[in-house]
């Protein structure tokens, strides 16, 4: 067990040698993260200290294994299709439009969006910026290819979320797979089709102290299952960012069971699986 | 309030209608918290909590990330996410690998409240097919709480409430009945 000194030593030790800041992560899922790495690379925890003080690339490393990165293809179906059918068409007649993935890990909510955007016929229009503090998971995003078998029940989630309509059951639209991916039972993959990312920007970036880096304002930002590795105290600053990162009605789209619980709140008027910016 | 804060209650295959009946007879306004960790069925995410509510004497509810833990209410860990117990009586949510191929680990849940609680917490371990919470039930007797598990003699599966029993010298081996009973005397 690892012991909350310990960990403050971590944190103070990963400062003085770099930009990174763990102080406001979540304390018991961070403790876990320290934990899990000194058993894989079987460290004590003043070793793993002296090494990412010596060896910057293993304190990289280091890094993103901290980081977590379940995702999957429209991961909760139903908050993919109150993005199809309750905000998508809101912003479909805009001349220019612009989303930030926060946190987009290996970039399967990345696709799943750009797949409604294309079933929309606005992908062109659109500027997808998508950004996560791992380096790793960010080259996976732009490669597009995962694991089939471990992706193959997430292609369920396409059907419910691209075919069917759950506000009209007559509705069935047979799009195939094959407009989007590429499924390769052989070699165990599916590759997501590269048009999907033609307007898509990846860029490293860290939540804990940079802000909005792309000199613009947003109609959507997902940033779902992402904040709760962080106290409120950097969840507080994270809902002011994001505030003042949409645009007026701009939509800010959590992960299931993430809510605005301090002030910020006041900021937003909930709306579903949605926290909509309010016009003041 | 009693000496006992909170409650954790684990389970797994074969522990839904226990469940359903340990809720049924909830003793109302002790002041007790409860947290439930149930593995489920991968695609059921959504209609267990309203199963669960029909006959819960006391609220149930899915805790969101960072949400205060209420007395006389019943916490129900969501599919598909961990549930922490942090150090000033709030939960925090995790979508970490699995643990004992299980998310929720019932390990992850009990250990952290073992942490948080100490000696106000009982951990209750029930029928379930593999060894998923034993090293939560440790942590829990350890950390000086009170340890029950159900009888592995009453268990549809009883892989899980007998690694437990292996792993650590659990305070009482008792059937849903004296489960029940047990915590309806609870103050």
């Amino acid at each position: 067990m690892v012991t909350p000194n310990e960990i403050k030593l971590f944190i103070e030790s990963m400062k003085k040698v770099s930009t990174y800041d763990f102080s406001d992560y979540s304390e018991k899922s961070f403790t876990r993260r320290i934990e899990k790495i000194l058993s894989d690379y079987k460290l004590t925890l003043p070793g793993l200290i002296t090494k990412i003080q010596k060896e910057s690339d293993f304190r990289e490393k280091i890094v993103n294994d901290i980081t977590v990165n379940t995702t999957e293809l429209f991961r909760d179906p139903g908050v993919w299709q109150s993005i199809k059918y309750r905000l998508l068409p809101k912003i479909i007649d805009k001349d220019e439009i612009n989303i930030w993935h926060a946190g987009c890990s290996t970039g399967q909510e990345i696709y799943s969006m750009a797949i409604l955007l294309n079933e929309y016929g606005i992908l062109e229009r659109t500027n997808i910026f998508a950004t996560d503090l791992n380096t790793e998971v960010i080259n996976a995003a732009k490669t597009g290819k995962y694991v089939y078998r471990f992706n193959i029940e997430y292609l369920e989630n396409f059907k419910q979320v691209v075919r069917q309509n759950p506000y009209n059951f007559d509705e069935y639209n047979d799009v195939p797979f094959e407009k989007y991916m590429k499924i390769d039972t052989q070699n165990d993959s599916i590759e997501m089709l590269p048009f999907l990312r033609n307007n898509v920007y990846f860029k490293r970036h860290d939540l804990v102290h940079e802000n909005n880096v792309f000199y613009r304002k947003f109609d959507i930002i997902l940033c779902r299952n992402v904040m709760i590795y962080f106290n409120t105290k950097l969840q507080n600053r994270l809902f002011s960012l994001f505030n003042d990162s949409l645009v007026k009605k701009g939509h800010l789209v959590l992960g299931l069971h993430e809510t605005i619980l301090g002030s910020e709140a006041l900021k937003y008027i909930k709306y579903g699986n949605f926290y909509i910016k309010k016009s003041i | 309030m009693g000496p006992y804060q909170h409650i954790v209650i684990g389970g797994s295959a074969g522990s839904f209608q226990s469940i359903t009946q340990i809720l049924a007879e909830l003793p109302k306004n002790t002041g007790l918290s409860f947290s439930l960790v149930l593995h489920r069925l991968k695609h059921v995410r959504s209609g267990f909590v309203e199963a669960l509510s029909l006959r819960s004497t006391l609220p149930v509810i899915e805790p969101e990330d960072k949400q205060y833990i209420r007395p006389n209410t019943v916490y129900l860990t969501p599919a598909n996410y961990h549930l922490y117990i942090e150090l000033g009586n709030y939960f925090s949510l995790s979508t970490e690998e699995s643990v004992n191929h299980s998310r929720p680990s019932i390990d992850i849940t009990f250990s952290s409240a073992a942490y948080s609680y100490k000696e106000k917490l009982v951990g209750i371990l029930l029928s379930g097919a593999n060894r998923d919470g034993a090293m939560g039930m440790k942590d829990i007797k350890e950390a000086g709480g009170f340890t029950i598990v159900q009888d592995p003699d009453e268990c549809q599966v009883k892989t899980m409430t007998s690694a437990a029993i292996e792993t650590t010298q659990i305070d009482k081996i008792l059937k849903i009945e004296e489960i029940i009973r047990f915590i309806s005397q609870m103050k």
